[in-house]
């Protein structure tokens, strides 16, 4: 709903984010041996940035440019903390952004996306269930380890995650679901909403879906998501509190249950109460991320002058550790002002599509995901909230995540435009 | 150039970026939330009558912050049916978006067809109905902050 006047802001904000990258890249190149693919890191960025920009301002005039400023730094920061982090895997996620940027522009620039989403959801859904059925039996970690999660589908040195493109798909069902159950009219009429099984079943579908994640895949984090961003699409569809309650009364007693059966829901809430008698064991890593944040201050250590390697596998979900210790508070502050503008923006898309409900569900449940997904793992690692595996949304290493991430982004881009 | 010298420009380049996106970040949303004044968006966006279609000149009314609707002589939009209350209904600017309110009319408020129970939040293309009055809602939506 931005006109020409927002349009020019872009150039500045993208030219900003790039200067901060590009800072970003040459500290670490000053901080060890230089790696000339970093540059090419740098170099795929800009052009992501640059192309995306130009295809979006010529094919969707009136998208709003803050949903692609703000992700696009996001990105490009991933990119830096991961050279920082785990050079190993850079080029792999240089590879993946460009996928993902493309990918996005492809959802963003054709208008059937959004009726596809629509029109053939049971076919998506029952698509998707079949891929997060065949991690469960054939699923693996790229790592190798066998105790670690195996929620990846591989296939020679490509591996996917499965439950991330579900989020997707799951969103669109759950969005058009609703939309066509017309709860807020029927909640006006005094029809009873609370106990038909129209209503009831697709809530205890969904738990029951969460179960599954949870005890076969032990993916508390994936679960968790989709079970909120579930109850919350339920709220907004239905204006009806008893269905949330009814819904959080079951993730409390799912709770309660998996702290007696599953080690690994034990473990987490564990820590959480009280990480430090084990602070050299199985709480090492909540500790040292809580050291990483510590150490950081105010201004950081400065790129490639802090020591966020003692924090196992940083590049992934505890990017976010590392960030406050080598851009302190002030990293901080940027990446939660980031994710809230986005929020706003995204809910701001569904406060303009009043007339159509599966538009605006669907860009409210969206938003919701990446939201509800950063606030997750953001407090989990300073240890607000019981750490639950899940991504950064655009910041962590993780290909199927950040490929995820850029396609519920396009769905938004479109929807900004205005999807009539 | 000796290598102190050169960590310490990359790092300031760094902080005056991060801050200066910052900075430019809030710079957009304060120009297009809330700086603009409410006369910035009158005549914007206006009210056409779809039915009953009658004389030409009747048909459209641009929106001002406040239109309010209904029976008596003193509204923006008289409404001249019996269902329709005396003060029936407004829109409103408030915060960068239209709100559609009912003032407690005696035969409510449509928007798209179902009775509104609050105040509404209004958007491009919405159909306003009162009595056997439709009217639809076009906003400039080039100039609207989303």
């Amino acid at each position: 709903m931005v006109g020409s006047r927002g349009q020019g802001n872009v150039w500045l904000l993208l030219l900003l984010a790039g200067a901060f990258i590009f800072a970003g890249m040459a500290l670490i190149a000053t901080a060890r041996s230089p790696r000339a693919d970093q540059w090419t890191s740098f170099a795929v960025w800009i052009l992501c940035a640059l192309g995306a920009a130009s295809v979006l301002r010529w094919r969707l005039p009136s998208h709003d440019p803050l949903l692609l400023a703000l992700p696009m730094f996001l990105s490009g920061w991933g990119l830096v903390a991961i050279e920082r982090l785990a050079p190993a895997f850079a080029d792999r996620q240089t590879l993946w952004l460009a996928i993902s940027v493309l990918a996005m522009l492809g959802v963003a620039v054709f208008p059937q996306v959004l009726r596809w989403l629509r029109g053939y959801r049971y076919s998506l859904l029952a698509a998707a269930l079949l891929l997060l059925g065949a991690t469960i039996v054939l699923g693996r970690n790229p790592s190798g380890l066998d105790f670690a999660p195996r929620l990846w589908l591989g296939a020679g040195a490509f591996y996917f995650q499965p439950s991330e493109i579900m989020k997707v798909i799951l969103v669109a069902f759950m969005a058009s679901y609703l939309a066509e159950q017309n709860l807020t009219r029927r909640a006006r009429n005094n029809e009873p909403t609370g106990l038909s099984l129209r209503l009831v079943g697709p809530i205890l579908l969904m738990w029951l879906l969460s179960m599954v994640i949870l005890v076969w895949q032990r993916d508390l984090g994936t679960a968790m998501l989709f079970f909120i961003v579930f109850l919350l699409l339920l709220y907004l569809s239905s204006g009806d509190p008893r269905l949330v309650l009814g819904g959080a009364l079951l993730v409390l007693v799912a709770g309660v249950v998996a702290y007696q059966l599953f080690d690994v829901v034990q473990l987490r809430v564990d820590i959480w109460l009280d990480p430090w008698p084990e602070a050299d064991g199985r709480a090492y890593q909540i500790v040292q991320s809580l050291m990483a944040f510590a150490a950081g201050g105010i201004a950081g250590t400065g790129v490639g002058m802090g020591s966020p390697g003692y924090i196992p596998v940083v590049h992934s979900d505890f990017v976010f550790a590392a960030i406050a210790e080598e851009w302190g508070l002030l990293g901080v502050i940027a990446i939660l002002s980031s994710f809230g503008v986005l929020a706003w923006r995204g809910l701001g898309i569904a406060l303009n599509h009043q007339g159509s409900a599966f538009h605006k569900l669907l860009a409210a449940g969206l938003t919701m995901t990446l939201l509800v997904q950063a606030l997750m793992i953001m407090a989990g690692v300073l240890k607000l909230l019981p750490l639950t595996g899940v991504t950064l949304p655009f910041i962590s290493y993780g290909g199927s995540s950040l490929f995820a991430c850029h396609i519920m982004l396009g769905l938004l881009l479109r929807l900004s435009a205005g999807a009539r | 150039m000796n290598i102190e010298l050169t960590i310490f420009l990359l790092r300031l380049l760094a902080g005056l970026s991060l801050v200066g996106f910052l900075l430019a970040l809030f710079a957009v949303i304060w120009r297009q939330g809330v700086q603009h004044p409410a006369a910035d968006r009158a005549g914007q966006g206006f009210l056409v009558r779809e039915q009953p279609t009658l004389a030409e000149d009747e048909l459209r009314c641009s929106l001002r912050p406040i239109v309010t609707l209904g029976r008596a002589a003193g509204n923006t939009v008289v409404i001249n049916d019996d269902f329709a209350s005396a003060s029936h209904a407004r829109i409103v600017l408030e915060g960068g978006r239209w709100w559609l309110e009912d003032r407690e009319s005696r035969n409510g408020t449509q928007l798209n067809g179902e009775t509104i129970h609050r105040r509404t939040i209004l958007a491009d293309g919405d159909e306003i109905g009162i009595g056997k009055y439709r009217y639809r809602l076009h906003l400039n939506q080039e100039n609207m902050a989303s």
